[in-house]
């Protein structure tokens, strides 16, 4: 970083989409802070993204409109965007760049760190095994969250994903443990009655003490959506790895983050990717998803749920298919389901949760857990096929044990997956439920649990 | 007379009969009562307990709501208090910082303000600016500093300089109030802990 930081440079070569050209600049560093100041005085922060031949290149977050190259000047900080953090961050609302939006002053920090994070050593990182309740049946039961997983979900619009998201938000703990638990919400791009559902929800339910909320609505600039992930990770990184939180962030909407990208790609006249996409969007996405995990030694860990609305709820899409490669597993949300008024309306059989196997059974969960969830995935896998058949031959022409799959096929949706916004269920519960469903089929379908759960948990005939 | 008697004999064997039919009835009526007493008493009992469950999740629920809103809010105030008490503490400095006799310790200041500043630039062929109080200060200064020459322009800071080049594209703020705003962060956590407030 420079050493001669906080000179103020007025000599503005071009304004360009979200970039301002600052010409004449001596000792600019990658990635320092900048404050740009309009001739009415008002600041905006930005950063440098290219330096070099005497200019730099400067990204406003909070947009350029308004600015002109006569009047406006940069000041170059010397140092890059850092987040102030502390236990205190615990309760409040910032806005998409970490600034306080409660009406609170800005909290009194322990530390300043640097919103890029620092990449975790790979020999340092612990395999993640501990369970995350979230409260709801699908996920727990069927598609396991892990703490220091990253697991997106993957929805189109108009659909319950951010209902599901605030509710995992509310809900969410680890159980068997005292450890400390805390959610980190970011919101990209949301509308404003979004941002404010969120917030109230976690007021109104007493989860708000636990929780830091980033709230980057639709009306704020697009560039400003960069940094809100990296500011949420920041204290997400500093509650988990110096205060020994179990930490889970949840960012939403991550395709408003991609397209926030895109914008500034487009304007640097980068050449684009796949659907106008920068290139090295993977690799962009990844400094974002890696910040999930858990470290040999600490106590603490970042679990993420980043949410993404597929465009025409296309999953080959660049971003859920670039994210896909980065995470472990994804929840996705079927348009199929939500038609049916389903909440949450969660396609399993397109879902996976890559760590789940390590998160359960005896001493996380219950010993029969991942055999129950084998034997539901597959009876309604089944069910599925035979309502196609029934779509042709009629129910008249399915066999007795057709029926039954289809019977299966009902009670999952009715009371399985189907759960209100504000049920939290136990994981118990949510066994018990997984138990009834599998008591519809006759013992001798009873493929993949072992006698003697069979013996403890089956219900039927 | 001996038709009645055959009638009553023939009343008695109905009465009887039926008699028995009640009984058997009854006995049955009764097992049944019994057997679906003993049923609902499971089912009841497991609707007692989901009873028991359901409203114990929602106590919790209502605690965890009041415990919750109650402690951020407690935790509000105390924020906006000590922020109140860290403010007046600035307010206090800050005017102790203005009202500073401009002796020769203060000279000093200034020139070190002034030798960080164009070293900052690069270059000691400056415009300085400050206010009317420092301008006498700052004047005898600048003698060490070639090029360098006070601004007639007044600019409204507690004390200290800004410096611009002579072509005016580079700027350097290094007034009092900069250097304060630019510390601020870390002044507020020293102020704060000394008022008790743990990191």
């Amino acid at each position: 970083m420079t050493t001669k930081g906080g000179v103020q440079y007025s000599k503005i070569a071009e304004i360009k989409g979200p970039l301002v050209v600052v010409d004449d600049v001596e000792n600019a560093a990658f990635d320092e802070l900048v404050e740009i100041e309009t001739t009415e005085g008002e600041r905006r922060l930005g950063k440098v993204l290219e330096v070099g031949n005497g200019k730099a290149i400067v990204q406003v977050f909070e947009g350029t409109t308004g600015l002109s190259i006569s009047g406006t000047s940069a000041k170059f900080v010397g140092k890059v965007m850092e987040m102030p953090v502390s236990k205190e961050v615990l309760g409040r609302v910032f806005d998409g760049l970490g600034r306080p939006k409660d009406g609170l002053p800005d909290p009194i920090a322990d530390k300043f760190i640097d919103i890029n994070g620092e990449p975790m050593n790979p020999e340092q990182r612990e395999y993640p095994k501990d369970f995350i309740q979230t409260g709801v049946s699908v996920i727990d039961g069927l598609i396991t969250l892990v703490r220091g997983q990253k697991l997106p979900i993957f929805s189109g619009s108009g659909m319950s994903h951010n209902l599901l998201a605030a509710q995992i938000a509310r809900q969410a703990s680890v159980v068997g443990t005292n450890d400390d638990f805390a959610v980190v919400f970011a919101a990209i791009g949301v509308q404003y009655s979004e941002a404010e559902y969120f917030r109230r929800s976690l007021e109104e339910s007493g989860a708000l003490k636990r929780s830091v909320l980033f709230l980057n609505t639709a009306d704020d600039p697009a560039i400003e959506r960069i940094i809100t992930p990296r500011v949420a990770l920041t204290v997400a990184e500093y509650l988990a790895f110096e205060l020994g939180m179990h930490v889970l962030v949840i960012l939403t909407d991550m395709t408003n983050y991609a397209e926030a990208l895109r914008e500034i790609s487009a304007a640097r006249e980068e050449v684009p990717g796949r659907k106008g996409y920068p290139g090295y969007l993977y690799t962009d996405l990844s400094t974002i998803y890696e910040r999930a995990g858990k470290l040999n030694g600490r106590k603490g860990s970042v679990t993420q749920i980043p949410i993404l609305s597929m465009p025409s709820d296309d999953i080959t899409h660049p971003i859920p298919d670039l994210t896909g490669y980065i995470t472990e597993g994804q929840i996705v949300v079927g348009r199929d389901l939500f038609r049916q008024g389903v909440y949450p309306p969660i396609n399993i059989l397109m879902s996976l949760s890559r760590l789940m196997k390590d998160g359960i059974g005896e001493g996380s969960t219950r010993e029969d857990h991942a055999e129950v969830a084998n034997q539901v995935y597959d009876a309604y896998s089944r069910a599925q096929e035979v309502r196609a058949l029934a779509g042709i031959v009629g129910k008249a022409g399915l066999t007795e044990i057709d029926l039954k799959y289809m019977d299966v096929g009902e009670v999952f949706e009715k009371e399985f997956l189907t759960q209100a916004t504000d049920e939290n269920r136990t994981i118990e519960e949510t066994l018990a439920i997984l138990w009834k469903i599998v008591s519809k089929l006759p013992k001798n379908e009873i493929t993949k649990i072992k006698d003697k759960y069979v013996d403890q948990y089956y219900q039927g005939k | 007379m001996g038709s009645n008697s055959a009638m009553e004999q023939t009343i008695d064997k109905i009465i009887k009969k039926s008699e028995k039919q009640v009984v058997s009835d009854l006995n049955d009526a009764g097992l049944n009562f019994k057997q679906n007493l003993d049923d609902s008493i499971t089912k009841l009992e497991s609707e007692y307990d989901k009873i028991l469950s359901d409203g114990k999740k929602e106590a919790d629920k209502i605690e965890k709501q009041i415990v919750g809103g109650s402690d951020i809010e407690a935790r509000n105030k105390q924020l906006l208090a000590l922020e109140a008490a860290v403010d007046r503490v600035f307010t206090t400095a800050l005017e102790q910082i203005t009202n500073t006799d401009r002796n020769s310790d203060y000279s000093n200041l200034i020139n070190s303000l002034l030798q960080e500043s164009t070293k900052i630039l690069g270059t000691t062929e400056v415009k300085v600016y400050t206010n009317a109080k420092d301008k006498n200060v700052v004047q005898s200064s600048l003698s060490s500093f070639s090029g360098s020459k006070l601004s007639s322009e007044i600019i409204d800071c507690i004390g200290g300089v800004k410096i611009e080049s002579k072509d005016g594209a580079m700027k350097f703020d290094n007034t009092i109030d900069a250097k304060i705003e630019r510390l601020k962060p870390l002044i507020r956590k020293e102020i704060a802990s000394k008022f008790g407030v743990k990191e």
